[in-house]
């Protein structure tokens, strides 16, 4: 009987699995973020930093890439490990 | 979390990367294909240098918060204009989807277009796609390293040049080059140049058809916009079987074949290493290339060309192509009431925006008139690309003053102004201790210019 999850999927596409739904995740949430706030108006504790709107911005995207990529890797890897234990029930 | 124990012995689903080496391929679609590749190209590195009105034509300007689209300047409020934009261009490839089938992937989608791009560059380089395989095949020589050396060095520049339009989106290009012939490039600047380039340089240069394969939401769900009538590219199996070589000049009918010669170069030419005489694949990009390579080798065995074309599965089954069916008709309604409603909304859009805030300090304060006074912060945001004078008033109560130390209310264009006003009423007018008042502004120059916002007059209460 085949396994139920290839457990041979490459290396590489485990890694675009992870990075790429977040990434397109990550330009939706920027995006609808950024709209409706100014990151002028973001800043915490009323700190004295000095950030350029395009650091703010930048960094905003990819620390929205990585929540996303975090929530994808849970995905991926509840979903390999589930697998290969069913599989293992199953033998 | 790949294991090393786990060495499954069933077939696995992902088969390792072969890679392919596309051979050349000339005729009607592959010189629509370069058209249409080309332009788009030319449109993406192109619009960052149009000029409109001194400024850049298209510019998501994200320090100052303002996208420019030739003569409209959008603000974040607008957003869902955006994001109509966005559902509008979704629905507009289902209903192209439906209709032509794919022609996204082939004639159109950046994956193509660049994949093309590079290819072409790699084809100029090291030539036919016979060539490039004993090239890769070939032990290291000096020969070798030169030529791949040459092709990576155009493919990196080329890529920079990518990154660097690609940011000219965001941050005007004028800048941009002065900054980086000086060489201070910013550093978030200098990351999403390398970033794009990058991805470009990986995309077009090694992963080509893998994205469409294996990344590319629009390949798995495609399938769901498809149906009988969508026109796709498909070997007609009746014809062609039983398919085996002869001799040139051969009736197929005399030696008992079908009219295809088994040559393979449909496969050959294939960007995506597939074999159209197997039926609908979901990897194929409906590119067409199969198509001209066989109408060449159909031509030169005198047989009528077709024999792999674009048709539809009812066509091919003898019933003939309907166009007009009601998916057609749904999406074409949906798309047509959504564009014009975009387009009266954007036609109608009043480039002005007032906000007004009530001051929380004091409720409210008696002047030596003995009226009783309000303060308010009114903010003024002209968002039209002209400078404009604008007249304010309230009402909401008889009698109603208002008292602002600016004579004049005059708005740079896209920019916001602030000013305090007060206004002044007879404790006697106050219905309750908190009406309802109504800012009115209105531009001097423009009927179409105006903007209201409600707020509310505190007084001490009737008693
Ligand atoms: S099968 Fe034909 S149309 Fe489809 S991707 Fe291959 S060459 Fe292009
Ligand atoms: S190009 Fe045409 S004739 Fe040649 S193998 Fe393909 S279908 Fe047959």
């Amino acid at each position: 009987m085949p396994s139920l999850i290839p457990d041979g999927i490459p290396r590489s596409q485990q890694a675009i699995s992870v990075l790429w739904p977040s990434f397109i995740v990550a330009i939706i949430a920027s995006g609808v973020f950024f709209s409706a706030f100014d990151p002028r108006d973001l800043i915490p504790f009323n700190l004295d930093i000095d950030i350029s709107p395009v650091a703010a911005y930048s960094i905003g995207f990819l620390l929205f890439w990585l929540l996303a990529s975090l929530s994808s890797f849970g995905t991926l890897y509840f979903t390999i490990s589930n697998c290969r234990f069913l599989n293992k029930q199953r033998d | 979390m790949a294991t090393s124990e786990a060495t499954p012995a069933e077939p696995v689903l992902y088969e390792a990367h072969k890679k392919i080496y596309p051979r050349d391929v000339s005729g009607y679609f592959t010189r629509l294909r370069v058209i249409s590749l080309v332009t788009l190209l030319g449109i993406y590195y192109i619009t960052p240098l149009l000029q409109w009105d001194g400024r850049q034509a298209i510019l998501f300007d994200l320090p100052a918060r303002k996208f420019y689209l030739f003569g409209l300047t959008l603000w974040p409020q607008d957003f869902i204009y955006l994001a109509a934009l966005l559902i509008l261009a979704g629905l507009a490839l289902f209903f192209f989807t439906a209709i032509l089938g794919r022609v996204w992937c082939g004639y159109a989608c950046p994956q193509t277009v660049w994949t093309e791009a590079y290819l072409w560059m790699e084809r100029k380089i090291e030539g036919n796609h016979n060539q490039r395989k004993k090239l890769d095949k070939a032990p290291t020589s000096a020969a070798k390293i030169r030529t791949k050396a040459l092709k990576h060095t155009v493919w990196i520049a080329f890529s920079l040049w990518t990154g660097f339009t690609f940011v000219a989106y965001f941050t005007p290009i004028d800048v941009l080059a002065e900054e980086l012939l000086n060489l201070n490039l910013g550093p978030w600047e200098t990351f999403w140049i390398l970033f794009y380039s990058f991805a470009t340089y990986g995309n077009a240069g090694f992963m080509r058809e893998q994205v469409c394969k294996y990344m590319c939401p629009y390949a798995r769900f495609q399938s769901a916009m498809f149906d009988s009538d969508t026109l796709i590219v498909a070997y007609h199996p009746e014809r062609g079987e039983q398919r085996g070589s002869r001799r040139r000049g051969v009736e197929p009918a005399t030696v008992g074949l079908g009219d295809c010669i088994d040559c393979n170069v449909c496969v050959q030419v294939c960007p995506t290493g597939i074999d159209i005489r197997d039926g609908l694949q979901y990897e194929c990009i409906a590119c067409s290339a199969c198509i001209d390579a066989c109408d060449n080798i159909m031509d030169k065995m005198s047989y009528p060309r077709g024999l792999i074309r674009y048709t539809t599965e009812n066509s091919a089954i003898g019933k003939g192509q309907k166009i007009l069916r009601p998916r057609i008709m749904v999406y074409a309604a949906i798309l047509l009431l959504l564009s014009g409603s975009l387009i009266t909304h954007v036609a109608q859009r009043v480039a002005l925006d007032l906000d007004v805030i009530r001051d929380r300090n004091t409720l409210y304060r008696e002047t030596p008139e003995g009226l009783i006074e309000n303060v308010y912060t009114l903010k003024i945001l002209n968002m039209d690309s002209k400078p404009h004078r604008y007249s304010l008033s309230a009402e909401g109560i008889d009698g109603l003053k208002l008292v602002s130390d600016q004579a004049e209310i005059e708005v740079e264009a896209g920019s916001v102004f602030e000013m305090v006003v007060r206004l002044q009423a007879d404790e006697y007018n106050l219905e309750a201790r908190s009406v309802e008042v109504n800012f009115h502004l209105q531009a001097q120059d423009s009927n179409h210019l105006n903007a209201s916002r409600e707020a509310r007059f505190v007084g001490p209460g009737s008693s």
